[in-house]
């Protein structure tokens, strides 16, 4: 009564079993060609699994060809189905779990995001599983499938704005173009390094600390510039300071020359500094290359535009210390005294008041620990914070050369950039010219 | 206004937390120190600066007394800038009132102006800092006046001048801040034209020739009556309008005999239009700078002027005399012109009406200068600046 059943379960057992052996050498020989490279992993996916699979067929065989009743027949028949679709489930959901897993970590996706996707992939075969189950048991799966319907119709409408940023998620990672690490910059204007890529949203760390939220959605669909890893790390981050400044009076007048020699003699540096310099600050619309207000009386007040020009030609790019300047100045003046006999006098109210600058110096938030933060705060920074580093770190504090290149130098180990920025001309600019100037020599090395 | 100036405005109010400043002067409306005290005190306190405003008590005879005293400092020689003993007598009795009346609370004590100098008697029981804020053009001071008012001021731990004109030789500290315009206030807000017209229409001004106006308290010192003569030459090859636009102050007694000199000058001269705006009449005055052709400040003396300032902002070719802080705001050629006198007012005029490219050229250079240098947020800048340097003697000073 067993021999036929048991003949037949052997028979397709060793025809199944050579048969599976035939399908491999040829699957591998045909991925080998096509370097196919889930090649590996399609098999261990399935070697236990097909061995399975023709028992699970001899066995049905076996059975249909036996005495049994034929309720019994069904009745196995369909347990042996459910097994084989369960297993095929099974490997199926492993299979995919394996290339979700390889694709993303190729794509450097964060371990949310693979978690995330795995369990949606998991879930769908689950679900057509589940289906197709009912449908070999005989039971009725429309309803099901119609509740299925309704809730991913709700589930769709309620995450309606989700649903673009997933796909718009899973796009980004599958694309691989943008990195976590990465420093990006987006067309309306954020820009940071990009810290998380999850399926909805993104997360970018801006250079002051703060962190924005961008929808995935609005990153596929905005440009976004992508200027790649952080640049070398600088020995000691950069702190830009800003200074502000108040005038202060010191009650001191020339009304003729004479008078200003005299005082340009003694007053101390502090207003030297500021009768040199605060025209940049305070009328830069007016001329990108100011004279100094010594300069600017004698031409304008006194009427001696000879003297007015000697004064005006002063580079006080080209001094290194107030007292040089100072010395420069005096002698200026001095030398044209020398053949000038009329002694002319300002008008009343139109003497020269003699003032000085007193600077109030702040750290600010903004902290730079490479060229490229460097550079994105420098678009930032206020004009009193440019003023401070450039000409009030050279002329008034008697550092070297300014600031910026005293950091790229020492700190960045930038000599060529550094050298660049300590032989630009900063009283050939107005401040934002200087700026801009500056922006494009620092873009220009790190691209 | 970028954000870079909001940052540093924060900063600066952070670095002055626990701090609280009280401002005092004598009048609560009317005039320009009155004007940006009621938008500097709530904009100090949004950036977590405590800060309070206390008005001076006058009588009517003090203030007599303390207009004399603004005349007189501003160099004015004739018989309302003449100070008696009495006058000084009547000074002395209405401060010491204040003096043990008027509540001192502040950590710094700012207080504007003469009228209320006095109260610094009090600088030892009260107040770690007393500054003293001059409003008024003192370059060429009456010396008697200017000696008595010395006397109050160098108790103080420094003063500050609007123009470096002004600065004096005294033995405290002296800083240069100018004042400063509001750029959202109705003063200076943009207007659309149909608001401009129906203002216009209003007060009974027709458009239908270039408008010259002076806006000014009716004061001896804005002279009127000198910008009525310069209109009269204009008219004579320019057909166009004088508007003469002021308000009083409430410490400011002579507004009416000013008024009444002005319309006997001003009877039979065609187009002149006098205009006694009451007190809040910003979106009046702010139309009509808006509708002119040429704004003018012909003031003899002038503290700062400005007036001159919210023309410019509105990118009006201004036509103003070369006096206290007026050559700040006013670069000769650049941003505006400056003239020194009646004829010299009336030619500057007619050259910005017979060129109106040039004009418009120096009315946009004038706003780009009120941007950078003239605006409230440059001056609260500098005050939050000046009182945390009042209590440091560097140079560079590292908050």
């Amino acid at each position: 009564m067993l021999a036929i059943p048991g003949a037949v379960f052997v028979a397709v057992m060793v025809i199944g079993l050579w048969l599976r052996r035939m399908g491999y050498r040829a699957f591998d020989a045909w991925a080998k060609d096509r370097k196919w490279s889930w090649h590996e992993t399609a098999v261990q996916a399935t070697a236990k699994a097909s061995a399975l699979w023709t028992g699970l067929v001899a066995l049905y065989l076996s059975v249909r060809v036996s005495a049994a009743p034929p309720e019994w027949k069904r009745l196995v028949g369909l347990v042996l189905l459910s097994l084989l679709v369960v297993s095929i489930a099974v490997v199926a959901i492993r299979f995919t779990l394996r290339i979700i897993e390889a694709y993303m970590a190729k794509a450097k996706a964060s371990p949310r995001s693979i978690a995330t996707t795995r369990n949606i992939a998991t879930g769908v075969i689950t679900v057509v599983t589940a289906l197709v189950l009912l449908d070999i048991w005989g039971i009725p799966t429309s309803p099901f499938i119609l509740l299925l319907a309704v809730v991913i119709v709700a589930l769709v409408l309620a995450f309606r704005n989700v649903v673009p940023n997933l796909f718009a998620g899973l796009q980004l990672t599958a694309m691989g173009q943008l990195r976590e690490g990465d420093y990006i910059k987006l067309g309306t204007g954020e820009e940071g390094y990009l810290t998380d890529i999850s399926l909805v949203q993104s997360r970018i760390q801006a250079l002051d600390g703060s962190f924005i939220l961008v929808p995935n959605d609005k990153l596929m669909h905005t440009t976004v510039t992508n200027y790649g890893r952080p640049l070398k790390k600088a020995a000691e981050p950069f702190r830009f300071y800003s200074r502000t400044h108040l005038k202060e009076l010191t009650g001191l007048k020339a009304g003729n020359l004479w008078e200003l020699l005299e005082l340009l003699k003694t007053v101390p540096e502090s207003t030297i500094y500021y009768h040199t310099h605060h025209f940049l600050e305070e009328h830069q619309y007016l001329t990108p290359e100011p004279a100094n207000d010594f300069a600017l009386w004698v031409s304008d007040v006194i009427g001696d535009e000879v003297l007015g020009e000697k004064l005006a030609s002063v580079d006080t790019f080209s001094f290194s210390s107030l007292a040089a300047l100072r010395e420069r100045l005096v002698g200026i003046i001095e030398e044209h005294l020398a053949t000038e006999s009329e002694r002319r006098n300002a008008p009343q109210g139109r003497e020269f008041y003699f003032m000085k600058s007193v600077s109030l110096v702040t750290p600010t938030s903004y902290l730079a620990h490479d060229l490229r933060e460097f550079v994105q705060a420098l678009h930032k920074i206020s004009l009193g914070s440019l003023y401070y580093h450039v000409f009030e770190a050279r002329l008034r504090l008697g550092r070297p050369t300014n600031d910026f290149s005293v950091w790229m130098n020492e700190y960045v180990d930038e000599a060529d950039l550094a050298e660049q920025v300590a032989h630009l001309d900063p009283y050939n600019h107005t401040l934002e010219g200087l700026r801009s100037t500056l922006v494009q020599l620092i873009e220009k090395r790190i691209k | 206004m970028g954000r870079s100036t909001i940052e540093e405005l924060r900063l600066l109010g952070a670095k002055l937390s626990g701090r609280s400043i009280q401002h005092i002067n004598s009048t609560a409306t009317g005039g320009g120190v009155a004007e940006i005290l009621a938008r500097m005190v709530p904009l100090l306190s949004q950036l977590g600066v405590s800060s309070g405003w206390s008005v001076f008590k006058g009588t009517e005879d003090f203030f007599k007394v303390t207009k004399k005293f603004h005349n007189a400092l501003h160099g004015w020689e004739k018989e309302n800038a003449r100070v008696t003993q009495e006058d000084l007598s009547l000074f002395l009795e209405v401060s010491e009132k204040n003096i043990a009346e008027l509540e001192l609370y502040g950590d710094i004590i700012f207080v504007h102006d003469p009228q209320p100098v006095a109260l610094v008697k009090r600088k030892g029981e009260v107040g770690r800092s007393w500054l003293w804020r001059c409003h008024i053009d003192v370059s060429r001071p009456n010396p008697e006046v200017w000696d008595f008012v010395r006397g109050f001021v160098v108790n103080y731990d420094a003063a500050v001048f609007s123009a470096p004109a002004f600065a004096q030789q005294l033995p405290v500290r002296q800083f240069l801040i100018s004042p400063s315009i509001d750029p959202l206030s109705d003063k200076n807000k943009e207007l659309p034209q149909s608001t401009i017209d129906s203002v216009l229409e209003r007060l009974g001004i027709p458009q239908d020739k270039p408008l010259v106006t002076q806006v000014s308290r009716f004061d001896y010192l804005k002279d009127p009556v000198g910008v009525i003569e310069a209109f009269d030459l204009v008219k004579k090859s320019i057909d166009c309008r004088l508007v003469l636009a002021g308000g009083g102050a409430t410490d400011d007694p002579e507004g009416e005999r000013v008024l009444a000199e002005v319309r006997e000058r001003a009877d039979g001269v065609p187009d002149v239009h006098l205009l006694l705006l009451p007190g809040g009449s910003d979106i009046e005055i702010n139309a009509l700078q808006r509708a002119s052709a040429v704004v003018l400040q012909k003031s003899l003396k002038e503290g700062f002027g400005l007036t001159v300032s919210e023309a410019l902002w509105k990118a009006k070719p201004v036509v103003a005399s070369a006096v206290g802080g007026i050559p700040l705001q006013v670069k000769n050629r650049f941003t505006g012109l400056l003239s020194h006198g009646v004829e010299g007012t009336a030619y500057a005029i007619r050259q910005l009406l017979a060129n109106p490219d040039y004009a418009r050229r120096l009315g946009e250079q004038g706003k780009e200068h009120v941007r950078q240098n003239f605006l409230i947020t440059r001056h609260l800048r500098e005050y939050m600046l000046l009182f945390l340097a009042v209590g440091h003697r560097e140079e560079v000073i590292y908050l």
